[in-house]
């Protein structure tokens, strides 16, 4: 595991990473929330503002982009979907299919809110370390009956953990079929055989090894945790953002 | 007093394949104990009963006078085990949250963890890189590391499964450095290879394993010159009678 994909941790000094974890959920929801309310100019903003932060913690868009490149094609698939499908003036017809100038902003939309909340996420993850995931869930599900905090919180955990080492169990797959001339064979069908058997084999032989390392080392849902702080920081960043929210659902 | 007592212990797997056969040998505490053997003899698969991750299908393993099977917990907590694979026994996202991972599930209090946490990095020394992380370390830093998430739990028994492997000759140095000083400071000690040259001068006992059977054991010097029928190499500076000679020296 020497390489890594953009989805991990960061350790770094800034400002984000300071940000109490418990804050840091509220903001996604808040944002998520914004995004459903708002139009084109204020999510497009609200990107702007993420994809800063982003580039501000030294992650690079084009390794971003290269990571998630097949989701790219979800996203055309759904923008085509929206500009084509919705109502209003028709101004090209393809395959008699009516695009519209509504479709184009609206698919335009949809596409943008997915890529906001993406974005949000690699935020969150490559600016928050696990433990204090585990530590702000554990928070939120505490005082919640019939529901075991500490597990929610150590799967939580667990998940987060493994879903680097699958996406890098992906990327190794892929290179040692290609050091070996899978492009040459054209059955997609086959390829794609070829590649899932054995990744979902690797994933658990390394789901299994890590959790074996992890029990060498007494892991259980009770340990000592991350503590967390809220400091006066936090909230001036949660007063900024819903005065930011608020203005760009007033006036954008 | 005996730390470790196995009494003929076997182990098959689900599918069949026997990989320990009755096997059977104590460890003293303070000993410095190497086991040797070929490939697929069984080195890791008897490592792992010490500390619960396996449990015998035949006979017992006593670790400080309780069954290993009744309390595994007590088990990894008297004997660490630093692994084959290093990168697979790195858990934390930083150096320093790493090795804090195994304070954290003993349950201590905060203090202890960071004072524990800032020991085994300096014992190590890997106090420069705390807020690397972890994948990004060479293969020996990630030895060492893997080394020290071990230390800050304080086991009284430390087993290595081959910790020279894949390390140059710098870093096959310091690890072994590092060993011997955790013995000199009362540590035990169960190393397991199938290269005896590079540890066999410290050894106090050898063990000779071959398809999981035990089939030499006693003082090094006494039994290395059979490691060869076993399939093992033995270390020129026996061979040429020159008795044993370190790799530090
Ligand atoms: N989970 C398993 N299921 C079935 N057989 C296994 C399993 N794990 C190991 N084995 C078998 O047990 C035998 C001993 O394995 P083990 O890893 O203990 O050997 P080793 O002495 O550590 O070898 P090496 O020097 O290569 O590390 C091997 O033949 C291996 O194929
Ligand atoms: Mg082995």
């Amino acid at each position: 595991m020497a390489e890594l994909t953009s989805f991990s941790y960061r350790p770094r000094i800034s400002l984000i990473h300071k940000i109490d974890a418990r804050f840091k959920l509220l903001f996604i929801v808040i944002i998520g929330f914004l995004s459903l309310k708002a139009s084109l100019p204020s999510v497009l903003l609200l990107s702007v503002f993420v994809v800063y932060g982003l580039v501000r913690i030294g992650i690079s868009i084009w390794q971003v982009v290269r990571d998630l490149y097949i989701f790219i094609f979800f996203l055309a698939f759904v923008f085509a979907i929206r500009a084509f499908s919705a109502g209003g003036a028709v101004f090209i017809t393809i395959f008699e299919m009516g695009l519209t100038y509504e479709g184009l902003i609206e698919g335009s939309l949809v596409c943008l809110r997915i890529i906001l909340m993406i974005l949000l996420g690699l935020l969150f993850t490559s600016t928050t370390r696990i433990a204090e995931v585990k530590a702000a869930i554990d928070w939120i599900f505490k005082p919640l009956p019939f529901i075991s905090g500490s597990r929610v919180s150590t799967m939580t955990g667990l998940m987060m953990r493994f879903i680097p080492v699958i996406l890098e169990q992906a990327r190794e797959t892929a290179s040692a079929q290609k050091a070996r001339s899978i492009e040459n064979r054209k059955n997609p069908v086959y390829r794609m055989v070829k590649f899932s058997v054995p990744l979902i084999e690797r994933i658990f032989y390394n789901a299994g090894r890590i959790s074996m390392a992890m029990e060498a080392r007494c892991y259980s849902d009770m340990r000592t945790g991350q503590k967390l702080s809220s400091t006066m920081n936090d909230w001036i960043t949660l007063i900024v953002i819903l005065l930011i929210g608020i203005i760009s659902v007033l006036f954008l | 007093m005996n730390i470790i007592e196995i009494k003929e212990l076997s182990h098959m797997f689900s599918n069949g394949t026997l990989v320990l056969d009755k096997i059977d040998f104590s460890v003293k505490k303070g000993e410095f104990i190497v086991i040797a053997g070929p490939n697929g003899s069984g080195k890791t698969t008897l490592l792992r009963h010490l500390n619960g991750l396996l449990f015998p299908t035949g006979g017992t393993v006593m670790v400080d006078g309780v069954s290993v099977s009744e309390d595994p917990v007590r088990a990894r907590r008297i004997v660490g085990m630093v692994f084959q694979d290093s990168d697979t026994q790195i858990i934390g996202e930083t150096v320093r949250e790493d090795v804090a991972f195994g304070p954290e599930n003993l349950c201590l209090g905060r203090k202890e963890i960071e004072q524990r946490t800032s020991e085994a990095l300096r014992i190590t020394g890997l106090t420069c890189m705390v807020d690397s992380r972890p994948h990004l370390l060479s293969g020996g830093e990630k030895r060492r590391l893997a080394i020290a998430g071990v230390l800050a739990m304080k086991p009284d028994v430390l087993t290595f499964d081959e910790p020279f492997s894949n390390l140059d000759y710098p870093g096959t140095r310091q690890v072994l450095k590092q060993i011997i000083e955790l013995h000199k400071s009362g540590c035990t000690i169960i190393i397991t290879t199938h290269d005896l040259e590079k540890v066999i001068a410290h050894a106090d006992r050898l063990i000779i394993m071959k398809d999981g059977k035990i089939v030499r054991a006693g003082f090094p010097e006494q039994i290395i010159s059979d490691a060869e029928l076993f399939g093992i190499k033995e270390p020129y500076f026996s061979r040429m009678g020159l008795g044993m000679i370190s790799w530090l020296s």
